[in-house]
């Protein structure tokens, strides 16, 4: 759920304003822990400063609260920067994007799973 | 006179068994601090002369104490009491791998304070200075003159996506060694084999840990004459450490094109300066905590 705080540092992301968006997210509280858009807002930023894996895992966090497109997106673009061409072809394809960033969880011992306990 | 008290295993026993109850995360880590960072600590500390002690009360008025510590943050008391006794306190402080707590309390009651996993908040401080993790101790270099069968090696855990990545792009740099554990600290091989592999690896890909940048695999690369790849987030390494010889990647794509590339004499040279600089970087830690101590 996007609420007015989180548009307004939407925006400022669309602006390239990665500095200010940066701070604004630095001062929401754990309440946003659980918020895919927050989550995503995260990650972007992380991206733009090309900290991509930190992005990734943020990204995979986000996907354990909400199946969104644009988390998928950016999933995708960032693999083909990391040059993993077919982790980025399968997250950007809608038919199998669920399934490929589940595989990647599974690999992970330290991404957050709401329904798994490790 | 000075002492020594090593302080990270004496924990209150938690009463709870939950592996995430805060009390027994610090327990645990208080008694691995004294099984694996003991080597590393002594080694900085050859050259002061102080007296092992292994309570607090066997301190007389006026000893100066090093002491070597974690958890810190629940033994005000402790620290209190020590400020009394002692002309001096000069503390170890090991773990806070989060850096979240605010520590001045225990800070404020000593004279010096070298802390490991360092950050912002203590980066450029008049009375705190930043100190490498080190090694675990048992990790030594096997078979110095042996050529490096492996061009590069991974022993850990994948529980993140910049390990994910690692392992992708090195997977098919052969021959190599790679074992992946489920958690950390979880016992693996023998420390001997893993001296046999660490000294038989060129490189060693030394990505960020869980919370923090900094891990125990990267002193053990130098210790072991391998040469470390070190993430760069954030600039870390040269913050810590300017001057250091690491290779530095942003992404592990760069690492595989330069453990392809590399011809030996170039990782001859590489593998000579991180050498050198590591023998001349432990003789510094040496000199600056021996000079502060004595000062």
């Amino acid at each position: 759920m996007k609420d007015s705080t989180l548009s307004k540092i939407e925006k400022l992301v669309f602006n390239n304003k990665v500095e200010e968006a940066q701070f604004e997210l630095s001062k929401l509280g754990a309440e946003y822990n659980k918020n895919a858009s927050y989550l995503y807002l995260r990650a972007k930023v992380f991206y733009l400063n090309k900290i991509y894996y930190l992005a990734i895992d943020t990204l995979l966090i986000a996907l354990e609260f909400e199946q969104n497109d644009e988390i998928y997106d950016l999933l995708g673009k960032i693999y083909k920067v990391l040059g993993n061409e077919e982790l980025s072809r399968k997250m950007l394809n809608s038919n199998l994007r669920h399934e490929a960033a589940n595989s990647v969880k599974d690999d992970l011992t330290g991404i957050y799973r709401k329904d798994i306990q490790k | 006179m000075i002492k020594l008290f090593w302080n990270t295993h004496n924990q209150v026993t938690p009463k709870t068994k939950e592996p995430n109850d805060e009390r027994v995360i610090d327990y645990n880590w208080g008694l691995y601090h004294r099984k694996n960072s003991d080597k590393w600590i002594y080694r900085i500390l050859s050259k002061l002369n102080y007296k092992i002690i292994e309570s607090y009360k066997e301190l007389n008025s006026g000893d100066r104490l090093i002491i070597i510590d974690s958890s810190i943050d629940k033994k005000i008391d402790l620290y209190t009491k020590l400020n009394l006794i002692c002309s001096k306190i000069f503390l170890i402080h090991l773990g806070d791998e989060s850096g979240q707590k605010d520590l001045s309390p225990i800070y404020d009651k000593c004279n010096f304070i070298w802390r490991t996993f360092c950050n912002n908040k203590y980066f450029n401080k008049e009375k705190i200075s930043c100190l490498p993790i080190g090694y675990k101790s048992g990790v030594e270099l096997k078979n110095p003159d042996n050529d490096r069968k492996y061009k590069w090696s991974f022993l850990g855990n994948i529980h993140k996506a910049s390990r994910h990545d690692l392992l992708f792009q090195l997977s098919d740099i052969k021959p190599s060694f790679c074992y992946k554990t489920k958690q950390f600290n979880v016992k693996i091989i023998e420390a001997d084999e893993m001296n046999v592999i660490l000294s038989s690896t060129i490189f060693l890909p030394c990505p960020n840990g869980f919370i923090h940048p900094e891990t125990y695999r990267l002193y053990e690369a130098l210790e072991c004459g391998c040469i470390p790849i070190v993430q760069n987030t954030y600039k870390y390494y040269d913050r810590l450490i300017p001057k250091n010889p690491f290779v530095k990647i942003d992404i592990w794509k760069e690492a595989r094109e330069i453990i392809n590339s590399w011809d030996e004499e170039k990782i001859k040279k590489k593998k000579n300066e991180c050498k050198i600089w590591w023998k001349q970087y432990i003789e510094e830690i040496q000199n600056k905590l021996n000079n502060k101590i004595n000062s």
